[in-house]
């Protein structure tokens, strides 16, 4: 026949079961989110401490090997700790976790922002443009929208913290040309990709949760811009104001005098000079008396966990074993100041990990609830 | 075209007297024409506001109430100019296609409140409140609060808010979306005995069906200038490009299709599907009718039906629209 | 069968939207017609599987409401009433997407877009963000992604909403082809009682969450055999006074007189009396109920 029928064609093509609908919901939502350029500018800067985590790891496993190509990198460590340079392989794991700590670090700041620049709008939107009866009125359950929103930010995370530390360990690996890397660093990389997970899973939840509370999206930005910074910021604030006496306690303490102004005509120039020196090392060694004092403190400190993440970062030590690795740096330094130092300036807080976990636990159930209060099915009256 | 049709149908109009009166109107927003030199005299009883989206109707409306200014020309109701003009807003009511309520009140104390509003005393804003409600059959739910309501009882107290205060002229947008097929009749036999009690009702509304069992008074507008102006039937007879499409139903339709080609009138015969009758285009509808009774008399060729396709507003709205657009 | 209801009840808390529904339908086009409140919407939704009833069965397609809601949902394509759209994208990519969410893999989603787009008329803005579109177009996009998966059943629920007549015109075509000449069931309901006489065949009206009235419309518009409506050039009072004195009995309707004919009589008796008197007869039509009239009794009996 010449002439084709330019009307309505029927079709019989197959319909895919219906565990994988949430994936078609993740896909669109993950498209959506790219055409954002700030979102794209931020996955391109999350890789830059993904390559200084790639150099690290290359550069030691470079210095195991004697590679004569890092010879500054060698002389700069041995400057450092001698004994590290001596046997690089002992300490190899220590170092790994050490790095992948500060890496993961960086990137929870980034996946907040992330969350920050691709979540809010995830349903807020539908809610807003009453897209909710075009989903359900498909063969599509609750549990399928929400796992395809959810997988979202999921793809993002992963984009930004699972991906980089599995593409760092294998260039790790690569460089360091020894299997024996593998018994020694594998449990980082599964503690890395665990964090990864959990925090998808806990910052997934909460933005969706939060996006269903407004129909517009800035407000939703706003909210959780609020829980992260304000949590962080009264967190802080109430650690200060706690521990502002016991400062004080150490600073009494002290007995070098203090010196005076300039007008001290009693001085010379170089007495002035080694005065000031001293009292500068006397505050320095306050502080770090101090600091390691309240490591003791925060075993039980609550304050903290009123910040999202540092509860977050909690758990990230906690997986990593980072504060066991700088306790057992601290111990190789010959006397109790550079002891106290290292401790004062890396340890992280001490609190039980499992307080954290509660709190994001309670998150996670909170978030689940939110959602399936504010997020009905057409099952109502209209 | 237009200002032949505008003259010939312009000379009828004058003979009523005008309670909306438009002259010249135009009124843009920065660059966006919403209408544009319009001039127009609408007389009491009910009028059928029409035109595609966008054609100015909201404008139209907007500028009759006292919303809004014109940007050139003079808007005139009951002989005064309705902008800021508060006492003359009394006799105006309006029913606007948006909800505007608050939505906690109950429908009673909303009406009534409207009611004080335009003046009127306590006890008077509650009875005519009462009345009102009750004629738009809502004085089951009055004590309800709005929040509640349907989309009909909501068009219902609308109404009730623009009639409450017993006004002269009446401006109606889309009064009836979201009702039901019970609403609808309720609602169109008010507006048929208000119109029928000498006042001005204006019904915007794209439901052309409806318009036509109000009225066969129409404004018909198009991108801000008026397309027509009149009684349908009127309007159609002006319509030059298309000629009438008459249906006759008839057992012998061939015989009466040959009889019917002598005529020299009949611009076109088709016959209908299974040769039930005939579908007969002429440009002098009139000299047709006139020859019809004797050829259904003629042997063979009983006319059973005679009716006009084409007679209706939904035909005449599709050729005039779709001809300036 | 198209889908059948047995004794179907949901209540939401003191509100019964469905009481005791029993109810089959057969394929074909069907208008569902009923006051506000009646349980439109709810049975709308016990059909797609969306709400669990109280008590009572049924089946769509042949397939239980009760185990089998999301196959039910493949199989039938559903246009909501409100406003709905998914943000942010192209008409294509809507039309895609909501092909893929009934299960459509990617490929055969965006092919099958094309192509009911270029049906619904809207070829030329597929590549259009849909928050640019027009009320008109909104209403066949959400056309277009009702059909995308070819549904057995399609439900239309209140499509012309606000629509401007040329809208409208579209629509009602639309709804016309699929369910006349694509045999596809098609469940129209509306309040615009000419629109639903324009596409559907049957009705079925409900009120107060029971069955009040189902048929053909034809057949349930009443034929009034010896009634006739007949519209006069002039003088219709003449004229009915003229027929009144032959035996007919008139009545005067605005410009349209009913006129009963006496026993026996055809016609070709009022073209008499037109012909003696140079009268011009420009409508003549056997009186015929209207769906309207049909659609308020049926309301009125409860």
């Amino acid at each position: 026949m010449p002439i084709f029928d330019q009307g309505y064609q029927h079709w019989s093509g197959e319909l895919s079961g219906h565990a994988w609908r949430w994936l078609a919901i993740s896909r669109q939502g993950v498209r959506v989110g790219l055409k954002n350029r700030f979102l794209r500018l931020l996955l391109f800067v999350a890789w830059v401490p993904a390559l200084a985590l790639v150099l690290m790891l290359c550069a030691w496993g470079l210095l195991e090997r004697g590679s004569a190509m890092v010879s500054g990198f060698t002389r700069l460590i041995a400057l450092m700790q001698p004994s590290l340079v001596m046997d690089p392989k002992y300490y190899r794991a220590d170092i790994w976790r050490l790095s992948y700590g500060y890496f993961l670090q960086i990137e929870l700041w980034v996946s907040m922002i992330l969350v920050l620049l691709a979540g809010p709008s995830l349903i807020s939107q539908d809610l807003r443009f009453n897209a909710l009866p075009l989903y359900f009125s498909r063969p599509l359950r609750r549990i399928d929208y929400f796992l395809g929103k959810l997988g979202v930010i999921v793809a993002f995370l992963a984009m930004v913290v699972i991906l980089p530390a599995i593409v760092a360990y294998i260039f790790g690996l690569l460089f360091s040309l020894d299997i024996t890397i593998l018994r020694d660093t594998f449990g980082i990389l599964l503690a890395s990709i665990g964090y990864g997970v959990i925090i998808a899973l806990s910052a997934g939840l909460l933005i969706l949760a939060l996006s269903t509370l407004s129909r517009n999206s800035r407000y939703v930005a706003l909210l959780w811009i609020g829980l992260w910074f304000v949590g962080s910021i009264v967190g802080h604030a109430l650690q200060a104001v706690d521990s502002q006496d016991r400062r004080q306690a150490y600073y009494n303490k002290i007995t070098v005098t203090r010196p005076m102004g300039r007008d001290d005509a009693s001085l010379s120039n170089a007495e002035r000079q080694r005065q000031r020196r001293e009292w500068h090392r006397a505050i320095q060694r306050a502080n770090d008396e101090y600091r390691v004092a309240e490591l003791e403190f925060s075993k039980n400190d609550w304050r903290p966990l009123v910040s999202y993440s540092a509860n977050l970062s909690r758990l990230g030590q906690q997986l990593l074993h980072t504060n066991q690795t700088w306790a057992k740096l601290a111990a190789m330094q010959p006397d109790p100041a550079s002891r106290d130092r290292i401790l004062a300036l890396y340890m992280g807080p001490q609190f039980p990990w499992y307080w954290s976990a509660g709190v994001l636990v309670g998150l996670f159930g909170l978030s689940a609830c939110i959602l399936n209060f504010s997020v009905k099915s057409l099952d109502k009256l209209k | 075209m237009h200002s032949e049709l505008l003259s010939e149908v312009a000379g009828q109009a004058e003979v009523t007297p005008a309670i909306v009166a438009f002259h010249d109107v135009s009124k843009w927003y920065g660059n966006v024409i919403g209408l544009n030199k319009l001039t127009i005299r609408i007389p009491a009883g009910v009028t059928g506001l029409l035109g595609p989206n966008g054609a100015g109707k909201s404008t139209l409306l907007q500028l009759a109430t006292g919303q809004l200014y014109p940007s050139q020309g003079s808007v005139q109701v009951l002989g005064q100019p309705i902008w800021n003009n508060p006492s003359l807003n009394r006799s105006i009511g309006l029913c606007p296609e948006q909800d505007a309520f608050y939505e906690w009140m109950s429908g009673f104390d909303f009406v009534m409140t409207c009611a004080r509003l335009s003046g009127m005393s306590k006890r008077a804003a509650r009875d005519a409140a009462g009345r009102t409600i009750e004629s738009v059959g809502m004085s089951r739910h009055k004590d309800r609060a709005i929040r509640g309501y349907s989309k009909g009882m909501r068009q219902r107290t609308k109404m009730a808010q623009a009639l409450v205060h017993d006004p002269e002229v009446l401006f109606l947008d889309e009064p009836m979306t979201g009702t039901d097929p019970v609403a609808r009749r309720d609602l169109m036999d008010i507006i048929q005995r208000l119109g029928g009690e000498g006042k001005s009702v204006i019904v915007s509304s794209h439901v052309l069906h409806e318009v036509q069992s109000l009225t066969p008074n129409i404004i018909l507008l198009n991108h801000g200038r008026l397309l027509a102006e009149g009684q349908v039937r009127q309007i159609r007879d002006l319509i030059d490009k298309h000629p009438h499409h008459i249906v006759l139903i008839s057992d012998g339709a061939r015989k009466l299709a040959a009889r019917l080609v002598s005529w020299p009138d009949v611009e076109g015969v088709r016959v209908l599907p299974d040769d039930r009758g005939l579908m007969v285009e002429t440009r002098v509808p009139d000299a047709f009718y006139s020859r019809l009774p004797e050829l259904s008399l003629e042997d063979g060729t009983a006319i059973r039906e005679v009716y006009s396709d084409d007679d209706n507003l939904e035909a005449v709205f599709k050729y005039l629209v779709n001809k300036s657009a | 069968m198209l889908f059948e209801l047995e004794g179907v009840t949901k209540t939401y808390g003191a509100v019964t939207a469905l009481d005791d529904l029993s109810l089959s339908v057969a394929p074909g086009a069907i208008g569902l017609l009923g006051p506000n409140g009646s349980g439109k919407t709810t049975m709308i939704r016990t059909l797609l599987g969306l709400i669990q009833i109280d008590a009572g069965s049924g089946n769509v397609l042949g397939m239980d409401i009760r185990r089998r809601q999301l196959d039910v949902r493949r199989a039938v394509g559903f246009a909501p009433e409100d406003e709905c759209l998914f943000p942010r994208m192209e008409g294509i990519e809507f039309v895609a997407y909501a092909g893929e969410l009934v299960g459509m893999r990617t490929k055969d989603a965006m092919q099958r877009s094309h192509e009911v787009l270029d049906y619904v008329g809207l070829g030329e803005v597929r590549y259009r963000k849909v928050e640019t579109y027009s009320t008109g177009m909104k209403q066949r996009l959400k056309l277009a992604s009702a059909i995308v998966h070819d549904p057995d059943l399609l439900i239309l629920d209140e499509p012309t909403n606000g629509m401007d007549p040329a809208g409208r015109e579209e629509i009602l075509q639309l709804s016309r082809d699929l369910a006349h000449n694509k045999g596809m069931s098609l469940l129209f309901s509306s309040h615009l009682l000419p629109d639903v006489e324009a596409v559907c065949d049957t009705i079925v009206v409900l009120g107060g969450g029971k069955l009040l009235a189902q048929g053909d419309i034809q057949q349930l518009k009443e034929l009034h055999n010896r009634f006739f409506e007949v519209r006069v050039k002039a003088d219709a009072e003449l004229f009915a006074q003229r027929l009144s004195a032959l035996g007919c009995s008139t009545e005067i309707r605005e410009d349209i007189i009913l006129v009963q004919l006496p026993e026996g009589r055809t016609p070709q008796m009022l073209w008499q009396v037109a012909a003696d008197h140079r009268q011009q007869i420009r409508h003549l039509r056997p009186q015929r109920g209207t769906l309207e009239e049909v659609f308020l009794k049926a309301v009125e009996r409860t």
